[in-house]
């Protein structure tokens, strides 16, 4: 259970960061989110990602606009917003604190856990 | 082949079979309850069923088929995940505190219990908190709910403050390992702290209660469609299954009552009023209509009971019409026979003969009851002069009593000194001829002996054929200061106009006797008051009585005694 949670939290905080990262490529359909997502090993499941997205957005990082599909629905397609700009450059920084942290803690441990590199990615 | 549902989401329309839309409907119904708490609720379900409709859109045209069935939807689902692999990641802020809870107790929280749940999981809830068999946290809301309904109240509240545990992570909380006293007091201090905060949310914040409400509501409703379909749909199908035996039984009733009609049964009911009035070359087909136009409906009902309560299809269209053509047909030749038996009621007739009686000695009468059994009409007439109150003479059985009571006796005051009787035959007939020759077909046993006039209760029928309604009007008329000595017996088989043998008995104290004393008076028919009896004890009587012997009335009391004597010896022997 520790475990468990230490994970969550982990990936919790990193999937932000990543999803904010994927969208500052510039406007983005929340299937191309996933599919960038899963490549990445991060997210498996689809419904994990709309809860994050409508929270980004009503924090204000993100806005949508309704484009048109040729087939099916319109789409939401997510870009970044000034604040959300601006959260990123942070993170960026944060992150790369985070990732001398980690690598300096774990000094030359070189851990073959899957789940830890992940985490350090 | 299968069913197809056509659904909407966001605007496009979907094929879908019928149990991937169940599959479907119930994702969604989780994703929803799971995202209840959320204020964002509304948008993320939005764009997790916008996703689906886009993902239905993709199937249909890249297998170029038109409906989606139960594969996609289940594909779907695991692409979209499945509601408890959401909660790793969107636990937000309320996650925090829990899970830092987590890292140090591992104890157990209040939560409801939606797998071991009777109506909302509740009861099992608190169980689960405390370690002990559901069964008596449910006994003891049940018996709290006797306390003008405060359990209930109780219980609701609880539904709607205690969250249902809905992640993995929320049951192992709920389970949790088994407190000690300091985790104990530790948990419940959280728990009503957490239980508090709750209610400040729902006093705060107006949109979470309003999903609350929903959440509560839907739950209700939910909870009562589960009862109604396990509890409720077992007893309405066993009070189906009561009616339908019932039905049965009448079913079966009417068809033993059809048999013992066409076969031999006739005779023995005849005398019973409905089928009195049926003329015997009819009586099978009356029965048969009779019986078809009550059946039917019956067999209609008890096909419909089962069709309703073991949910098959047990009547096809082709039966069921030939079942109505032929239960009109019945219904309308029953109403044909009905239409003219009574046509044979239509017109009324009577004929009137006078008997002239011999005047008994003393002016004293007997009325008596004939109680003879006539075995045929000539045996019976020879058995009555025989054997009157001997062992030859065979009792009218009970069966009798079912005539409808159709003679009737006046007694009257005769304007000569002969005493007569007066027979007065009524009957009914389609016209004047036929009643009167009804009428005239029936035969009365009426029997003077001496001072014993004897009546029989029956008006019979000489030739054998339907009831006309044939009545009989016995007039008899007794001169003046005649005495009658009338049978309770007589008042019990016939009807007796004016006279009421049970009234006369109770003035005059003498509740065991058989009959009473009547005298013609000028205004008809008096009962005797023996205010000599009334007044004194029997010892006294008879001094009293040769007392009075000068009077003629005492000498009438002295032949009602010796007629009394007579009387029991007769019945003691």
């Amino acid at each position: 259970m520790i475990v468990e949670n230490t994970q969550t939290q982990m990936r919790k905080g990193i999937l932000e960061y990543c999803i904010l990262s994927i969208i500052a490529k510039g406007e983005t359909y929340a299937s191309d989110i996933i599919a960038e997502l899963k490549k990445a090993q991060l997210l498996v499941v689809e419904g994990t990602l709309y809860p994050l997205l409508t929270r980004l957005k009503n924090n204000g990082l993100l806005t949508y606009n309704w484009v048109e599909s040729t087939s099916g629905p319109p789409r939401k397609y997510y870009v970044l917003a000034d604040e959300g700009r601006k959260v990123l450059e942070q993170l960026d920084i944060t992150w790369r604190e985070l990732e001398f942290a980690v690598r300096t803690a774990i000094g030359d441990r070189n851990p073959p856990n899957q789940q830890e590199t992940d985490n350090n990615e | 082949m299968n069913k197809t549902i056509i659904i909407n989401i966001n605007g496009i329309v979907f094929h879908i079979e019928e149990d991937a839309y169940e599959i479907l409907k119930n994702y969604m119904t989780d994703v929803k309850r799971h995202f209840l708490n959320s204020a964002d609720s509304l948008e993320i379900t939005g764009d997790i069923e916008n996703r689906i409709a886009e993902m239905f859109s993709e199937i249909l045209t890249n297998e170029n088929k038109q409906v989606i069935v139960e594969q996609d939807v289940r594909n779907i689902i695991d692409q979209m995940g499945r509601v408890e692999d959401f909660d790793e990641v969107y636990d937000d802020e309320k996650s925090a505190p829990n899970n830092a809870y987590n890292y140090n107790t591992g104890e157990r929280k209040l939560f409801r219990d939606p797998d071991n749940h009777l109506v909302s999981g509740v009861c099992a809830g608190i169980a689960n908190y405390f370690d002990i068999d559901p069964i008596w946290i449910r006994l003891a809301f049940a018996l709290s709910f006797f306390f003008a309904g405060s359990g209930l109240i109780l219980y609701i509240i609880l539904w709607i403050v205690i969250p249902k545990a809905l992640t993995r992570a929320d049951r192992m909380a709920m389970q949790g390992e088994k407190l000690n006293l300091q985790g104990f007091k530790n948990n419940l201090e959280e728990e009503l702290s957490s239980v508090r905060n709750h209610l400040n949310n729902l006093q705060q914040e107006a949109k979470p209660l309003a999903y609350k409400l929903r959440d509560f509501i839907g739950d209700v409703v939910h909870h009562l469609g589960l009862f109604f379909n396990g509890a409720g749909k077992i007893l309405i199908k066993l009070l189906g299954i009561i009616v339908l035996i019932s039905f049965f039984a009448m079913a079966i009733a009417l068809v033993v009552a059809l048999v013992a009609f066409l076969g031999f049964g006739e005779g023995r009911y005849n005398h019973m009023f409905p089928f009195t009035i049926i003329a015997d070359e009819h009586a099978s087909r009356i029965y048969i209509v009779a019986f078809l136009s009550a059946f039917i409906p019956v067999l209609f009902i008890i096909l419909l009971l089962i069709r309703a309560i073991f949910n098959t299809r047990s009547l096809n269209m082709s039966i069921g019409t030939t079942f109505l053509v032929v239960w009109i047909l019945a219904l309308v030749m029953f109403i044909t026979y009905a239409v003219k038996a009574s046509a044979n009621f239509k017109d009324g007739g009577s004929i009137s003969q006078t008997i002239n009686l011999k005047a008994a000695p003393g002016n004293v009468y007997y009325l008596k009851f004939n109680d003879v059994k006539y075995l045929s009409h000539d045996d019976s007439l020879r058995l009555n002069v025989k054997g009157q109150f001997n062992n030859m003479t065979i009792e009218n059985d009970d069966d009798e009593n079912t005539e409808p009571q159709n003679v009737t006796l006046h007694v009257e005051r005769s304007d000569i000194k002969q005493p007569e009787l007066v027979e007065t035959f009524r009957a009914r007939g389609r016209d004047d001829e036929d009643a009167l020759l009804n009428a005239r077909n029936t035969k009365y046993i009426f029997i003077q002996q001496d001072s014993v006039l004897k009546f029989d209760d029956m008006l019979r029928r000489t030739a054998d054929d339907a009831w006309h309604g044939e009545e009989l009007e016995l007039t008899l008329k007794l001169p003046l200061n005649a005495k009658a000595i009338i049978d309770q017996q007589l008042q019990d088989r016939l009807r007796l106009d004016g006279v009421n043998v049970y009234d006369c008995k109770e003035s005059n104290k003498q509740d065991n006797a058989t009959s009473a004393v009547f005298i013609m008076t000028d205004d008809g028919l008096q009962c005797k008051i023996d205010t000599v009896v009334i007044k004194k004890t029997p010892a006294q009587i008879d001094s009293t009585r040769n007392a009075n012997n000068a009077k003629a009335i005492a000498k009438l009391q002295a032949q009602v005694d010796s007629a009394r004597r007579v009387d029991s010896l007769q019945k003691h022997k």
